[in-house]
C-alpha cells in the first residue's frame, strides 16, 4: 500500500516536473520576445490549390508587449483593399478584441470571437492566428525533443485553458533549444490538422531572435501563404492613442 | 475652383511622408429587360473616377480630400463642368468634392471639421439611427453615401466614446429622376407633363450626440439627433390646362432616439437598432423603426439577416420618397461566399413580410492581379404596384461592371 501511495506521488510529481519545464520555456520564449514595441511591412504570398499567386502587403505595428498588447495591422496592397484595418487589443485573460476598419463605408465591425477561426482577407490566417495570447492562457505539456531544419527542438504540446477560448483544441509548438524561438507550431481541431504555421529566415534584430519568413498551411484548403517581414523594427516610438477605433479613422 | 486648387496642392504633394492615395476608376453597364412608362431606354452606361488622398500636416492633425469625376449615357449626371461641392443638385454632378476635411486627434479627442462622412448604427441591412448618412438614390436599390459640411467632436475613454456632430448645412439625399424608370408616377398622371419645382431646402443646422460602450460581451449605444429627414416629403398640385403635374420636395424636421447593440452569442452575432422618429412638421409621420439582425460566419460563408420593422405612432399620411420605411415589414438578408482568394459571391434579398415585395441580386466577382476586377450581377424586382419594391418590378436588370483600382 505505502509503496503504491509512494509510486503515484512519484508519478504525480514528475509529471508535474515535466509540465513545468514546459511551461518554464514557453515563458522563456514569451521573456526573449519581450519589446515595447514592434514595427513592420508585410508582403504575403497566397497560394491556393490551383497554384494561383496572389500578394497582399500589410504595415502591422505593435504597442506594449505579451497579454497587454495592442496592435493595427493596414494593408497597403492590393489597390481595392488599400485602408483596410485591423485593431486587436489583446488581453491577458482573455482572448483579444478585434475591430475590422473599412474606409469605403466609413464603418468599424467587431469581428466577434466565433468568427476568429474564418480566414483573414482570403489569407491563410485566421483572426485569432494574428492574436498575441499570454503564456498563461494555456496548460502545457513537454512532449520530447524533434529537430526542425536540423536545428534540435522541444516538442511541447498545448491547450488552451477555457476550452472555447480557442479554434485550436490543441496545438503542437517546436521551441529551438538554442535560441528559445518557435520553429513551428501546428494546429488541431481534435485530431485533424487544421493549421501550421513554419518560422523560417531567423535571425537577431535589435538584440531578439526573431524569424522573418513564415509558412502558413492550411491541409483543409490545401493552399499556402508566406509572409515575408521586411523593415522590422523594435522598440519604435509609437503613441498609445494611435491604437484606438478613432485612431483608425482619423487615419483613413 | 479654390476647392479644385486645394484638392491639387494636397493631391499634389506626393512624396511627403504620411501621404497616402487610392482611387478606382469603375465602368458599368446596367441592361434593363424591360422599358418603363417614362423611360424608354434598355441599358445604361455609366464611368466613374474616385480619388482619394490623406496626408499628416502637422503632428495629429491630417487632411483628407475626395474628388469624383463621373459620366454616363442616360443624363443623370450634369453635363456642365463646375466642380460641385452642396451635393443639392437633382442630377449627379460631373465633378464633386467627395470629401475635405481637416481631422485633429489627441489625448483621446478627434475633431474633424469639413465635408466629411458620419455613419452611425451597428446594422447593415437598415440603420434607423445613421441620421447624418444622405444618399444617391437615383437608382433607388444601387445607392451611395454622400458626405455633409459638419464639425464633429469624439471623446474616448477606455469603453466609452461619446461623439457630437453638428452639420452646418443640410444635405438631402438625392431622389430618382422624374423622368426615369426608377421615378414610378401614378397611373392617373399618364398623358400629364410633369413639372419638378425643385426643393426647398431648410435653412437650419443639425446636431447629433451618440454614446457608445464596449462591454465585454456587448457594445451598445444611445444616440440623439436634432435636425431634418434627408428624405424628402412631396407637394404636388395639378394644373388642368395643359394639364401639368407640379411636384416639389421639402424636408421634414426630425428628432430622433435610438439605440443600438450587438451581442456575439455561441452561434450567431445579434444585432439590434431602433430609433423613435418624431417631427414638428405637420404632414411628416412619427413612427418607431427597428431592425433585428443575425450575422454568422461559417467557413467561407457569411450570412447576414433580419427583419425591420416599424409601429407608427402618429399617421399623416404623406406623400413622401422613403426607402428605409419602405424597407420596412420586410425580411432582408445577404450570404456571401468566398470561392478563393480572387473570386466570390454574393446573394442579397429583401422580402416584403406580405410578399407583396421582392428584391433580389446575385453577383458574382473575380479579381485579376493587383488592380482589376470584374463583377457580374443580376438583380430580380417582383411585386404589387402598391408595394414600395413592387413598384419597381419593371427595374430588373443585370450589371456588368469592371473596376481598376489604385
Amino acid at each position: 500500500m505505502n509503496k503504491a501511495v509512494v509510486l503515484c506521488l512519484c508519478l504525480c510529481m514528475s509529471a508535474t516536473a515535466f509540465a513545468q519545464d514546459a511551461l518554464e520555456i514557453m515563458t522563456e520564449v514569451q521573456r526573449r520576445s519581450r519589446t515595447n514595441s514592434q514595427h513592420y511591412e508585410g508582403t504575403l504570398q497566397v497560394t491556393s490549390d490551383n497554384s494561383r499567386v496572389t500578394e497582399k502587403r500589410w504595415v502591422y505595428d505593435r504597442i506594449g508587449a505579451h497579454g497587454s498588447s495592442k496592435a493595427v495591422l493596414k494593408f497597403t496592397a492590393p489597390a481595392e483593399v488599400k485602408g483596410m484595418a485591423l485593431l486587436i487589443l489583446n488581453h491577458p485573460d482573455r482572448a483579444s478584441d478585434q475591430w475590422m476598419w473599412t474606409p469605403a463605408i466609413n464603418r468599424e465591425r467587431r469581428i466577434a470571437l466565433q468568427d476568429r477561426s474564418t480566414r483573414f482577407f482570403g489569407t491563410d490566417f485566421t483572426f485569432e492566428d494574428l492574436e498575441e495570447r499570454d503564456v498563461s492562457q494555456y496548460d502545457y505539456r513537454l512532449l520530447g525533443e524533434e529537430a526542425i531544419a536540423g536545428v534540435p527542438s522541444w516538442k511541447i504540446e498545448s491547450t488552451p485553458k477555457r476550452a472555447k477560448g480557442s479554434q485550436y483544441t490543441h496545438s503542437y509548438v517546436w521551441v529551438r533549444k538554442n535560441d528559445y524561438v518557435v520553429a513551428r507550431m501546428e494546429g488541431y481541431k481534435r485530431d485533424k490538422l487544421v493549421r501550421s504555421i513554419s518560422y523560417s529566415d531567423i535571425a537577431k534584430v535589435q538584440n531578439t531572435w526573431t524569424a522573418r519568413r513564415l509558412e502558413v498551411h492550411d491541409p483543409g484548403r490545401n493552399s499556402r501563404t508566406v509572409l515575408v517581414l521586411d523593415r522590422l523594427e523594435y522598440n519604435v516610438t509609437l503613441k498609445d492613442e494611435d491604437f484606438t477605433l478613432q485612431a483608425l479613422r482619423r487615419q483613413s | 475652383v479654390r476647392l479644385f486648387g486645394a484638392l491639387l496642392l494636397l493631391t499634389g504633394i506626393a512624396a511627403g511622408q504620411g501621404f497616402t492615395h487610392r482611387g478606382f476608376i469603375d465602368l458599368r453597364v446596367l441592361a434593363f429587360p424591360q422599358t418603363a412608362p417614362n423611360d424608354s431606354s434598355h441599358a445604361i452606361g455609366e464611368a466613374l473616377l474616385r480619388y482619394e488622398a490623406s496626408r499628416a500636416v502637422l503632428p495629429g492633425l491630417r487632411v483628407h480630400a475626395g474628388f469624383d469625376a463621373r459620366t454616363d449615357t442616360h443624363h443623370q449626371t450634369e453635363r456642365s463642368a463646375r466642380l460641385d461641392w452642396q451635393d443639392r443638385g437633382v442630377k449627379r454632378p460631373a465633378f464633386s468634392v467627395r470629401r475635405l476635411s481637416a481631422v485633429y486627434g489627441r489625448r483621446g479627442v478627434t475633431a474633424e471639421i469639413g465635408k466629411q462622412f458620419v455613419r452611425w448604427g451597428k446594422t447593415d441591412i437598415l440603420t434607423p439611427t445613421d441620421r447624418f448618412a444622405p444618399r444617391d438614390f437615383l437608382a433607388v436599390v444601387d445607392n451611395d453615401f454622400l458626405s455633409i459640411p459638419a464639425a464633429r467632436l469624439t471623446w474616448e475613454r477606455g469603453p466609452l466614446t461619446v461623439d457630437t456632430v453638428w452639420q452646418v448645412r443640410f444635405t438631402p439625399s438625392r431622389t430618382p429622376l422624374l423622368n426615369q424608370r426608377w421615378a414610378v408616377l401614378p397611373e392617373q398622371t399618364r398623358g400629364v407633363a410633369i413639372s419638378d419645382l425643385g426643393a426647398r431646402h431648410p435653412g437650419g443646422s443639425a446636431f447629433g450626440l451618440r454614446a457608445n460602450y464596449i462591454g465585454r460581451g456587448f457594445d451598445a449605444a444611445m444616440s440623439f439627433y436634432d435636425g431634418w429627414n434627408h428624405l424628402p416629403l412631396l407637394d404636388g398640385t395639378i394644373q388642368l390646362l395643359p394639364p401639368t403635374a407640379f411636384v416639389e420636395r421639402y424636408y421634414a424636421q426630425l428628432r430622433t432616439y435610438g439605440v443600438d447593440a450587438s451581442v456575439p452569442l455561441p452561434w450567431f452575432v445579434v444585432k439590434g437598432e431602433t430609433a423613435w422618429f418624431t417631427s414638428t412638421t405637420p404632414t411628416a409621420d412619427e413612427y418607431v423603426q427597428y431592425v433585428l439582425q443575425l450575422e454568422r460566419t461559417a467557413g467561407e460563408w457569411v450570412f447576414v439577416g433580419g427583419y425591420a420593422d416599424e409601429h407608427v405612432t402618429l399617421r399623416r399620411n404623406p406623400l413622401d420618397f422613403a426607402p428605409d420605411r419602405g424597407l420596412a415589414r420586410a425580411f432582408l438578408g445577404r450570404a456571401s461566399y468566398t470561392i478563393d482568394v480572387n473570386r466570390s459571391f454574393a446573394f442579397e434579398s429583401a422580402v416584403r413580410r406580405n410578399l407583396d415585395g421582392v428584391w433580389l441580386r446575385g453577383e458574382y466577382s473575380q479579381a485579376f492581379g493587383q488592380h482589376w476586377r470584374a463583377t457580374a450581377g443580376i438583380t430580380l424586382i417582383r411585386g404589387e404596384t402598391t408595394d414600395f419594391l413592387g413598384q419597381y418590378r419593371r427595374n430588373s436588370h443585370a450589371t456588368i461592371a469592371i473596376r481598376y483600382s489604385f
